[in-house]
């Protein structure tokens, strides 16, 4: 049930890494059951972004703040995070050689969902359901996380676990990238699974407008040169794929 | 000569010697006095199938039978002290040509409380299947095992040796030759004993020989573990990979030392080693030689190669990010990188095997 509490609320986020500022002052709000895509060019600050939210230790929040349903989310550890209901799926997720996929899916959703989610029939039948609608065959559980995936069976492994640790915040950095058109809707249906008609919200990240075309996002939001400097409907992606992002760097630079 | 003679007109063995650099005779020598030739004990064997519904037919332990003689190419400090001191102690693991078991065997070697040696002949037939995990444990404060022996023409062999003695030193030395086609994977699982000295030896003299010699090397607290093996290629279209993973915390040190010699007329031989090594404090130590010397132009390849850090950050936020606290992430991408090598060892059965034992290994450390 969507309640008055943003599921991310993002107020006048500065941050940085080694003393250069990426992040001039983000303001940017998710309210339950919406799918918002932030859309900007490469080194504007989107996976920086991201990787704030999530608490990448590299990053240095210098102001504002990031909040999960009114919890602020800059006091936690990236793992508490975790367990309070933020996912990130990666734009180039790790690979881990000698873990096993199956072993790495069973902790993560004991850890952040409980023990009792992790085990016995029911959890093998969510696997199994997730897998089979996102394409993925069965003999992946026995592989090591990440290690020798191609590309488009990385960014379906992400949207695995997106459906089964059921977040309260999806934040999917690039996952269209690299991925063909198949790829797309495969990875696009999992996402609407897991967000439509739900509490959570979605933050999707993304340079292209394709994967808008199959996740309608409520909202979009431009960011250029580390602010948000458009917002608009879903017809704003329409809009950049067209015209590209010049005329509004143009008028940040006017507004600057 | 006996062994006892010969180990008494050898030389101390020189510091120079890569087998020696880091880990000198006399710190691996059971009392320190290097004349001294210990009376050792002999340990408990027991043989048994890890599915202990399957019957022991074609393969079994004799005891007082005189074993294979040592390799040339092995080190004569070593294999002859420890021959003298296992005098009382000699056995041969007889398997006889076709023998195929489909679960992995177990022999289980019992060191007791004192100083213990044993000279064990692995004398496997030809066209032999089979997997072998040879476990020593015990608390012994001295441990002495050697084996030498053949593995037969054609056979397929898994061969683990876990040593997790609970604390003193172990010597161990492998002087095995490979037979004419046999696939050989030679796996090494250490995590016990306070000090360990292994020279570990594989001659390739007939073709078509294949090895995979894998290490998964636990150590903690003030552990030192040196390992060194060689692997001789003298006969043409022999392969071997050596790749050798450390995780090494605490105030201990790890050593991999590799000799890779490829002799004139192995033509088409293929031989690579990697030796990578975690560390996970700042005051652990870790170092991995490996040397090449080929006397063949005609080759497949020869390589080699080195890796040492610490935990990779990148991976930590992964699992973190995954709702893996600190320690969880750590402890997994620990065993995740033991068990990179663990896994190659040989079957689902003897990886799911060893994969507990080193989960038992890793909680046990951390209590």
């Amino acid at each position: 049930m969507a309640t008055d509490i943003p599921v991310l609320e993002i107020s006048n986020l500065h941050a940085g890494i080694d003393d250069t500022p990426i992040l001039r002052g983000i303001e940017l709000e998710v309210p339950a059951g919406e799918i918002h895509a932030i859309m900007g060019r490469n080194g504007s600050g989107k996976t920086t972004t991201a990787n704030i939210i999530m608490g990448h230790p590299d990053f240095e929040v210098t102001d504002g703040g990031v909040e999960l349903n009114g919890e602020n989310l800059l006091e936690m550890e990236p793992w508490e995070r975790a367990r309070a209901g933020v996912f990130l799926s990666f734009q180039y997720p790790q690979a881990v050689p000698g873990l096993q996929v199956g072993n790495f899916l069973r902790k993560s959703v004991a850890a952040i969902r409980g023990e009792d989610e992790a085990k016995g029939a029911e959890f093998r039948k969510r696997l199994k359901d997730a897998m089979t609608e996102l394409d993925i065959d069965r003999s992946f559980l026995g592989r090591y996380v990440n290690d020798g995936f191609s590309g488009g069976e990385k960014k379906r492994f992400e949207i695995l676990q997106l459906m089964l640790l059921q977040p309260k915040l999806a934040i999917l950095d690039e996952t269209d990238s690299g991925l063909d058109i198949d790829g797309i809707r495969t990875v696009a249906k999992g996402i609407n699974a897991a967000i439509r008609g739900t509490d959570s919200g979605a933050l999707i990240i993304t340079h292209y407008s394709r994967i808008l075309e199959h996740v309608q996002p409520d909202k979009v939001h431009v960011l250029i040169k580390g602010r948000i400097v458009k917002s608009g409907g879903p017809e704003l992606a329409l809009e950049l794929e067209e015209r590209g992002y010049e005329w509004l760097e143009k008028e940040a630079e006017k507004s600057a | 000569m006996d062994a006892a003679s010969l180990y008494k007109s050898l030389d101390e063995p020189d510091k120079a010697d890569h087998l020696w650099r880091y880990t000198p005779w006399r710190r691996v020598h059971p009392s320190g006095d290097l004349n001294e030739i210990p009376i050792a004990a002999s340990p408990k064997i027991t043989l048994s199938c890890l599915d202990d519904s399957v019957a022991l037919v074609g393969i079994s332990v004799e005891e007082g039978v005189v074993g294979a003689e040592v390799l040339p190419e092995s080190d004569e400090v070593t294999a002859s002290f420890i021959r003298a001191a296992a005098k009382e102690s000699v056995y041969t693991l007889r398997v006889e040509k076709n023998f195929i078991a489909n679960s992995p065997i177990v022999l289980d070697i019992d060191t007791g409380d004192s100083n213990c040696a044993i000279h064990l002949t692995l004398d496997i037939g030809r066209n032999c299947e089979f997997e072998l995990i040879t476990q020593i444990s015990g608390a012994a404060p001295w441990t002495g095992f050697l084996r030498t022996g053949r593995i037969g023409d054609g056979s397929i062999l898994n061969d683990v040796v876990i040593g997790h003695t609970d604390s003193g030193v172990l010597l161990r030395v492998d002087s095995i030759a490979i037979g004419r086609d046999a696939q050989v994977k030679a796996g090494t699982v250490s995590s016990g004993s306070a000090r360990t000295k292994a020279d570990l030896r594989y001659k390739m003299g007939e073709t078509g020989g294949h090895l995979n010699v894998l290490g998964s090397i636990l150590s903690a607290s003030d552990m030192h573990l040196d390992h060194h093996i060689e692997i001789h290629h003298d006969a043409p279209e022999t392969f071997s990979r050596l790749d050798w993973h450390s995780a090494c915390g605490g105030n201990s040190r790890t050593v991999g030392t590799g000799m890779l010699r490829v002799a004139k007329g192995a033509r088409g031989a293929d031989a690579g080693q990697l030796f990578h090594n975690l560390l996970l404090s700042e005051k652990a130590e870790a170092d991995a030689i490996p040397e090449l010397e080929v006397s063949e132009h005609d080759v497949v390849g020869c390589g080699h190669g080195t890796a040492n850090g610490p935990v990779d950050e990148d991976q930590m936020f992964y699992l973190e990010s995954r709702g893996f606290d600190t320690e969880e992430a750590k402890d997994a991408l620990i065993a995740a990188f033991l068990n990179s090598t663990l896994v190659e060892m040989g079957s689902d059965t003897l990886h799911n095997w060893l994969a507990e034992h080193l989960q038992d290994e890793l909680d046990d450390l951390k209590s």
